[in-house]
C-alpha cells in the first residue's frame, strides 16, 4: 500500500451524517449508510498527492479512537446536523479536544449536514419519496423543519476552534470559507469537491510544512490557491 | 467415534472424499466430518457432543456459504456421485441431533428470521453490509444472528442435502472465500491420553519443532510433518520426541524458542529460563530471569547481534518493564523502564514496546521514555490483545471487539478490522488477521478489512501464528489452520464475481510471491476479472483490466461467434479465462446486450489494433474488426479497408460479401493487389448487378481508381466500359494521370486518340491535354485540335442561333489555339477555313503566313474591328523586334489610309491608332504618309508623343554613352594603378640595351618591365619601330 502524503479526517457526532459525506464524495452518490464501527478510510489522489480521509465512527463507545485517528492530520472536518443544535455543542465539548493530536498546522473545516430537510434549503431534494429519513435520528419524516443550527453559530465556532488552536485569523482560511452548510442526500454542495478544489494543495503543503516559505516568498502557488479559495464563497441559503 | 478415525485420518493423506466409498455406515460421515468440518473435529470426544456439534457444522457451512447457499440443482450431483451411499449415516444420526440442539437451536430460529437472507447476498457489497449490519447490533445478539446464519442451510435446505452444502473442497463459486482449513495436528490422546485435569497452557513451534508446555509443568516436544495428499490437502503428523517436567507444581506460562541459539526459553512460576532445544536441558549456567509475569521476543532487535534475542518482560515489580540480551547460557539486563500505570500485555519492535496499560493502550519509546497514548480501553473488562504485525506495526483489542491497527508513531493507517467483543487472541496470516473468540475463529483482510471467513471453534484458548503457521488450541488438542493457496482463494472469489475483493487479494500477494511468478498469476488474474467486468456489461472496467493484464486479444474475440478467421490458429488459455461458450451464452440471446457487447469489441479493437498488444496477431485482429464493421454498418470499414491493415482476404471477403458490403469488397481486393476483381465488383454495383448503396458517386470514384492505375491493360479493359457512361468524365482516365506516370509515357498518345475516336468530346479533351497542358509539340495534334474546334464551330453554327455561349467557347478556343500555336498546318487550316465566315480565324491564319496585309485587310475591311487589328499587331510581334512591330503599324496605318481620306471611319481610326500607340511609329515616316490637310491639332498627341519619344531617345543615347565612356574610364584608372609600381635602381640592375649600369636617375621602362636608359631607348626606337607601342613615362627614384 502506498503511504499516503496526508490526511484528512471527519468528526461529529453520531448520526450526523459522516459517512454519506464520504459516499457523496467518493462515488457521487446518496446512499443509506449503516452506524460506522471503529473508523474506515479510503484513499483519494488528489493531484500527486495520495490523501487518505478518515471517517471515524461518531458513537460515544468509539471516542476513544479518535485522537488516534487525529494523530498527524492535515485537516479535520467537523460535521454536525443543521437539524440538531446539540450536534454542533457536541463538536466543541467530545470532539474539538480530540484534535489535539493532529498536526500543528492543521486546517479545520466545520460542515453543516442535511440541509435538505429544513424549509431554507434552496434547492429541492432529488426525490421527495415518504421513507427520506437518512438517519434514524432525523425527526421530520415528511415535513421540512426549521434549520437548528445558524451559519453563524458555525462561524462562531471556527473562532474559537481558532483561539483553542492559538491560531491567528490571518494565517489561517477565513471562517467563511471554511464553515460549509450541505447535504449528502441532495448532493447540494458536494463539500469535499469543495474542499478538495480550494484546499487540496493547501492541506498537502501544510502538511509537509512548506506554507511557511510559500507566504514568505508569496509564491505562485499558494497565490492560486487563495484564489481559488476566493472564488468559491459560501452562497447564502435564502 | 471420531477419536478412532482421527488417528487413521492423521496419518492418512488421502482425502475423506477419496475414502468414502471404502468406508461404511457412520464411520463414512464420521470421516467426511473431519476433512469438511474441522469443528466437529474440535475437542468432540464423546458422541453426544459429537451430536450437538452437527449444529455447529451447521454453522460452518453457514458462515461460510454466507454469501450464496447453493441451489438445490448444484447440490445435486455430489447427492448423486455419493449415490445412495451418504443420507444413510445421516439419517441415523439425525434424530440424536434434534434434541441436542436445545436451547441453541431455538436461538437459531428467531435469529434466522432476522438475519437478512444470505442466499441473496452474493455481491461482495452487500455481504460486506449484511456483515456490519449483523455486527452492529453487537453483544448477544451478534452470536445468536452468526449462528442463525449456520442455520440457515441447515433450517432451509434439508439435512440430506444440507450436509453437502458445503464440504470443504466444494468447487468454487458457492462459498465466500475459503482462506483457511483447520487440519488437526496434536490430538489429546498423544498429550495426556485420558488425564482430565491437564491441559495445554502454552505453545511454541519453531520450524519443525512443537513445543506445549502443561498446566501440569511439563514441557513436551513434538515433530511435525506436513502431509500433501495427492488431491493437494495438507495434513500433519506429531511425533513426540521428548517431554520433561520442570519440576515444579506451577503451570508452564510460556514458550518460546531462540533457534539461533539453540534454546527455548521457558517462563513458569515468575521465572524465565534457558534450556536446550532438543533436550530440554536447562543450560548449565543456570542463567534465568526472575521475576517475570510475562515475556515477548524482539523480533525487530535494534541490536543485529545474532549470538543474543532480545527479550521484554513485564515484571513482577509495580510499572515495571525490562529488557534483557539473552545469550546462550546468560541473561543480562539493558534496560528498565517505568510505565504509567501497571502493563497487563506488551508486544515490541525495535525501541518501541506497545502496551496494554490499566486503563489505555500506549507506544513506549523504551530508548528514550517518551510515551505516545493510542486510545483508551478497559482491562478490566476484557483482555488486551498486543500483537506485533509486521515492521512497526501493532495489531490491539479496541473498544466495540475492534481490532485496531497503531504505528510507532501512534497513527492507524488501516481501517480497524470489527471482531466480537471477547476476542481472546489474534494472529496474523498475510493477508489475512486470524482472530479467536470463545466460539469461532474469524478470518479478516488486512487489505480491505472485511470479515472474509468464520470457522466455528469452540473452547479455543491458545491463537498464534509462528513462521507464517497458524496455530490454535484448545486446552486438549492443537490444530493448524493451513491457508488455501492465495491463487485458489483468488480463484474463488473470481467464481463468486467479487473482481475487487480477488484484485486486492492478488494485489496483496505481490511480496509473498516471487516476482515472475506473481507477475503471470496476476496479468491472469486481471484477465479473468476482466471477463468477469465484459460479462456484467461493465466495459470501462473490463477494458482497463483487460489492459493491464496484457489480454490475448483473441480471447476476447473468440467469445463472438465466426469473428476469428477460420485460419486463425488461437487456441483459448487453458485453464479458461472465463466461463462463456461465446457471447449468445454470456448474453443469453439479448440482442440488445449483444449489441453493446459488439459495440465494445469495437471500439477496443480499433484501440489496440495499433498498440504492441496486437503484435502477432494483427491479421485475427483486423479481419474480427471488419467482420464487426461490416456487420454494423459501420462507416469505419472503408477507413479501415483504405489504411493499412491485415485483414485476411478470404475470410473478409466471405463475410463481406454475406453483408452485401461490394464496395468495401472492392477496396479489400484492392489492398490486396486484386484491382480487376475490385474493378469487376464496382463496375457491377454501378450497372446495378449488385446492390451496394454506400457510394452513390460510385462512377467517378472508378474513374479516378483508374487513373491512379498502374495497371496499363485494367486501364484499357474498363476504358471503354468508362468512356461509355460519360464521355467527359471518363477521359479523365487518360487526362489525369499521375505526372511521374506522364513522363514515363506508358499510354501512347495514338492508341489513345484511335481509342477516343468514337468519343468525340473525350478526345478534344484529350488532345487539348496533350496540346495545352502536356504541351506536346507534334504537329499531328496541334492540327488534329486545330481541326476539331473548327468542325465543331462549324457545326455549332450551322445549328445553332447567333451569340450561343457554347459556340463562343469553342471559337475562343480555336483563336487561341490558332493565335498560340506554331505547330499545326496552317495550309491545311486555311483550306478549310476559307469560304466559311471565319474571318477573325482567316486573318489570325494569314497572320502565321506573314501574310500581314492580307490579315490586316480582313481585319479592317470584312471585320471592321479596329481594335481587334491594334491587337493584331501587338500580337503578331510579340516575340520580333522593334522593327517588326513598326513595320506591322506603319503596314496598318497605311491599309487605314490607302483607300483615301474619304473613308471617315478608317481616317478616325488612323488618327487613333497613331494617338494611341505613337511610340510604335517612326515619325518621320509618318509624316509623309498623313495627308496634307489633318490639322496638326488632330495629331497633337501623336507629334507629343513622337516628339518626347525622339527626344526620350536621344537623352538615353547621351546618358548611355556618358555612361559607358566614364567606365572605361574607371577601367583606365585601374590598369595605371595596377602598372604604376616603384622601381628601385641600384648598380646591379643593367640597362637591357647596352648591358651597362644606369649612372643618372632618369630611364625608360617599357611595359614589359624591361628597363633601358634612356638614350638607349632613344637609340633602340629607331631599330624596332614596333616598339614605339605605349611605355610608361619614365618614372622616377629610387
Amino acid at each position: 500500500m502506498k503511504k499516503p502524503d496526508g490526511k484528512v479526517v471527519l468528526l461529529g457526532d453520531m448520526n450526523v451524517g459522516k459517512t454519506s459525506l464520504l459516499h457523496r464524495y467518493m462515488e457521487r452518490r446518496f446512499q443509506d449508510t449503516l452506524s460506522t464501527v471503529g473508523g474506515a478510510f479510503y484513499l483519494k489522489q488528489w493531484g500527486p498527492y495520495h490523501i487518505s480521509v478518515w471517517d471515524t465512527a461518531g458513537r460515544e463507545q468509539f471516542h476513544g479512537l479518535g485522537s488516534m485517528y487525529c494523530r498527524g492530520a492535515a485537516a479535520v472536518i467537523l460535521t454536525y446536523d443543521v437539524n440538531n443544535l446539540q450536534s454542533l455543542t457536541e463538536l466543541e465539548d467530545r470532539f474539538l479536544a480530540l484534535t489535539d493530536s493532529a498536526s500543528a498546522d492543521c486546517i479545520f473545516a466545520i460542515v453543516g449536514n442535511k440541509v435538505d430537510l429544513t424549509d431554507e434549503c434552496a434547492l429541492q431534494p432529488e426525490a421527495e419519496d415518504e421513507n427520506r429519513s437518512e438517519k434514524p435520528v432525523t425527526s421530520c419524516i415528511s415535513t421540512k423543519v426549521q434549520k437548528q443550527v445558524r451559519m453563524d453559530d458555525a462561524i462562531a465556532l471556527y473562532k474559537k476552534i481558532l483561539k483553542y488552536r492559538m491560531l491567528d485569523e490571518k494565517d489561517v482560511p477565513a471562517a467563511e470559507k471554511m464553515c460549509f452548510e450541505t447535504s449528502a442526500k441532495t448532493g447540494y454542495k458536494d463539500l469535499l469537491w469543495h474542499l478538495q478544489e480550494c484546499l487540496g494543495l493547501l492541506f498537502v503543503l501544510c502538511h509537509q510544512g512548506h506554507l511557511g516559505s510559500l507566504k514568505a516568498h508569496n509564491h505562485p502557488d499558494l497565490l492560486q490557491i487563495e484564489r481559488k479559495a476566493t472564488l468559491w464563497t459560501p452562497r447564502k441559503i435564502s | 467415534m471420531i477419536i478412532t478415525t482421527l488417528t487413521m485420518r492423521t496419518r492418512d493423506p488421502i482425502g475423506p472424499h477419496s475414502r468414502l466409498p471404502g468406508l461404511s455406515g457412520a464411520e463414512s460421515w464420521q470421516a467426511h466430518a473431519h476433512g469438511a468440518r474441522p469443528c466437529a473435529i474440535a475437542g468432540t470426544r464423546t458422541w453426544g457432543r459429537g451430536l450437538r456439534r452437527t449444529r455447529g457444522r451447521g454453522g460452518y457451512m453457514g458462515g461460510s456459504s454466507r454469501a450464496s447457499r447453493p441451489a438445490p440443482a448444484l447440490r445435486a450431483p455430489p447427492d448423486r456421485s455419493m449415490g445412495g451411499f451418504h443420507p444413510t449415516p445421516w439419517r441415523r444420526h439425525r434424530p440424536f441431533r434434534c434434541p441436542s440442539r436445545g436451547r441453541a437451536g431455538a436461538s437459531h430460529v428467531t435469529g434466522n428470521g432476522a438475519a437478512p437472507s444470505g442466499s441473496s447476498d452474493s455481491g461482495p457489497g452487500r455481504r460486506g453490509q449484511a456483515l456490519r449490519r449483523r455486527r452492529g447490533a453487537g453483544g448477544p445478539e451478534l452470536r445468536g444472528s452468526r449462528v442463525s446464519g449456520a442455520a440457515e442451510t441447515g433450517s432451509g435446505g434439508g439435512p440430506e442435502t444440507s450436509a453437502w452444502a458445503a464440504p470443504a473442497d466444494w468447487p468454487r463459486g458457492i462459498m465466500s472465500v475459503k482462506a483457511f482449513r483447520l487440519v488437526p495436528a496434536v490430538e489429546r490422546e498423544m498429550l495426556m491420553g485420558d488425564k482430565v485435569r491437564i491441559n495445554i497452557e502454552c505453545i511454541e513451534c519453531c520450524g519443525k519443532n512443537l513445543y506445549i508446555g502443561t498446566n501440569d509443568c511439563f514441557i513436551y516436544h513434538f515433530l511435525l510433518e506436513e502431509k500433501i495428499s495427492a488431491t493437494g490437502k495438507i495434513t500433519f503428523a506429531a511425533t513426540k520426541q521428548l517431554y520433561k517436567h520442570l519440576g515444579f507444581k506451577k503451570a508452564v506460562n510460556e514458550l518460546k524458542a531462540a533457534s539461533a541459539l539453540n534454546r527455548l526459553l521457558v517462563l513458569c512460576d515468575n521465572t524465565m529460563t534457558l534450556v536446550h532445544m532438543m533436550n530440554l536441558e536447562p543450560v548449565p549456567s543456570g542463567a534465568r530471569i526472575k521475576g517475570a509475569v510475562t515475556f515477548t521476543l524482539n523480533e525487530n532487535p535494534v541490536s543485529g547481534d545474532p549470538f543474543c534475542v532480545e527479550v521484554c518482560i513485564i515484571s513482577v515489580k509495580r510499572r515495571t518493564i525490562q529488557i534483557f540480551m539473552v545469550y546462550e547460557d546468560r541473561v543480562q539486563i539493558v534496560k528498565e523502564v517505568l510505565t504509567p500505570e501497571q502493563p497487563c500485555a506488551v508486544a515490541v519492535d525495535g525501541h518501541y514496546l506497545c502496551l496494554a496499560l490499566t486503563t489505555q493502550y500506549i507506544i513506549l519509546n523504551y530508548n528514550t521514555g517518551n510515551f505516545q497514548d493510542l486510545f483508551p480501553y478497559c482491562s478490566d473488562e476484557k483482555r488486551p490483545i498486543v500483537k506485533r504485525i509486521g515492521r512497526q506495526e501493532f495489531l490491539l483489542a479496541g473498544p466495540g471487539g475492534l481490532g485496531m491497527f497503531a504505528t510507532v508513531d501512534g497513527i492507524s493507517q488501516r481501517a480497524p478490522v470489527h471482531w466480537s467483543e471477547n476476542v481472546i487472541g489474534a494472529a496474523l496470516c498475510f493477508p489475512y488477521v486470524v482472530a479467536l473468540d470463545d466460539e469461532f475463529i474469524t478470518v479478516h483482510s488486512m487489505l480491505d478489512q472485511q470479515q472474509k471467513q468464520t470457522l466455528p471453534f469452540k473452547e479455543g484458548h491458545i491463537l498464534q501464528d509462528f513462521e507464517g503457521k497458524v496455530i490454535v488450541a484448545t486446552d486438549k488438542g492443537i490444530y493448524i489452520l493451513v491457508p488455501f493457496p492465495l491463487e485458489r482463494q483468488i480463484q474463488d472469489l473470481l467464481a463468486s464475481h467479487r473482481v475487487e475483493e480477488a484484485l486486492v487479494l492478488a494485489k496483496g500477494a505481490r511480496r509473498n510471491i516471487p516476482k515472475e511468478k506473481f507477475q503471470v498469476m496476476y496479468k491472469r488474474i486481471l484477465q479473468q476479472a476482466g471477463f468477469i467486468q465484459f460479462a456484467q456489461l461493465q466495459f470501462l472496467e473490463a477494458k482497463e483490466l483487460f489492459r493491464s493484464g496484457q489480454l490475448d486479444v483473441r480471447e476476447l474475440i473468440s467469445l463472438y461467434p465466426f469473428l476469428l478467421p477460420t485460419s486463425s490458429s488461437f487456441i483459448r488459455s487453458h485453464p479458461p479465462l472465463h466461463e462463456y461458450a461465446d457471447l449468445n451464452q454470456l448474453t443469453q440471446g439479448d440482442q440488445e446486450k449483444m449489441t453493446k457487447c459488439k459495440q465494445f469489441l469495437m471500439s477496443y479493437l480499433n484501440e489496440v489494433r495499433s498498440t504492441e498488444v496486437a503484435n502477432g496477431y494483427k491479421e485475427d485482429i483486423d479481419t474480427a474488426l471488419l467482420k464487426l464493421y461490416a456487420e454494423a454498418n459501420h462507416e469505419s470499414l472503408l477507413d479501415l479497408l483504405v489504411s493499412e491493415n491485415f485483414c485476411l482476404l478470404t475470410d473478409s471477403a466471405v463475410w463481406l460479401e454475406k453483408h452485401k458490403k461490394y464496395f468495401a469488397l472492392g477496396l479489400l481486393y484492392h489492398y490486396n493487389s486484386q484491382d480487376a476483381a475490385a474493378l469487376q465488383l464496382w463496375v457491377k454495383i454501378v450497372n446495378g448487378d449488385v446492390q451496394d448503396p454506400t457510394r452513390s458517386d460510385l462512377y467517378e470514384y472508378i474513374v479516378d481508381f483508374l487513373t491512379f492505375c498502374s495497371d496499363q491493360e485494367l486501364v484499357w479493359k474498363y476504358a471503354e466500359w468508362v468512356l461509355l457512361k460519360n464521355e467527359e468524365v471518363g477521359v479523365q482516365i487518360f487526362t489525369k494521370r499521375p505526372l511521374e506516370e506522364q513522363q514515363k509515357n506508358t499510354f501512347n498518345p495514338d492508341d489513345v486518340i484511335r481509342c477516343l475516336n468514337k468519343y468525340p468530346k473525350s478526345l478534344v479533351k484529350y488532345l487539348e491535354h496533350l496540346v495545352l497542358d502536356s504541351k506536346i509539340e507534334k504537329e499531328k495534334y496541334h492540327t488534329h485540335l486545330a481541326v476539331l474546334y473548327l468542325d465543331e464551330t462549324l457545326r455549332l453554327k450551322s445549328v445553332a442561333t447567333d451569340s450561343c455561349a457554347e459556340l463562343n467557347g469553342v471559337q475562343t478556343k480555336l483563336r487561341s489555339l490558332l493565335q498560340k500555336s506554331d505547330l499545326y498546318r496552317v495550309h491545311f487550316i486555311l483550306e478549310k477555313i476559307k469560304g466559311t465566315d471565319l474571318h477573325m480565324e482567316n486573318a489570325i491564319l494569314y497572320g502565321k503566313l506573314e501574310e500581314h496585309d492580307k490579315a490586316l485587310h480582313i481585319l479592317v475591311h470584312e471585320l471592321k474591328d479596329f481594335p481587334a487589328a491594334e491587337d493584331y499587331c501587338m500580337w503578331s510581334s510579340e516575340s520580333k523586334n522593334l522593327a517588326y512591330r513598326q513595320r506591322l503599324f506603319h503596314m496598318l496605318l497605311s491599309v487605314y489610309l490607302n483607300p483615301g481620306p474619304s473613308d471617315c471611319e478608317l481616317v478616325v481610326a488612323a488618327v487613333d491608332l497613331l494617338n494611341n500607340h505613337a511610340a510604335e511609329f517612326d515619325a518621320a515616316q509618318v509624316l509623309q504618309l498623313v495627308p496634307d490637310n489633318w490639322s496638326l491639332q488632330l495629331l497633337s498627341p501623336f507629334l507629343t508623343g513622337a516628339m518626347r519619344q525622339s527626344i526620350h531617345t536621344k537623352r538615353m543615347t547621351q546618358i548611355a554613352l556618358g555612361l559607358a565612356e566614364a567606365e572605361n574610364f574607371i577601367y583606365k584608372h585601374e590598369k595605371a594603378k595596377l602598372k604604376g609600381r616603384s622601381i628601385i635602381l641600384s648598380d646591379k640592375k643593367l640597362c637591357q640595351v647596352c648591358q651597362s649600369p644606369f649612372c643618372e636617375p632618369a630611364f625608360v621602362r617599357y611595359p614589359n618591365g624591361g628597363m633601358v636608359h634612356t638614350h638607349c631607348a632613344a637609340n633602340n626606337r629607331l631599330v624596332n619601330a614596333n616598339m614605339t607601342h605605349r611605355f610608361s613615362s619614365p618614372s622616377s627614384q629610387t
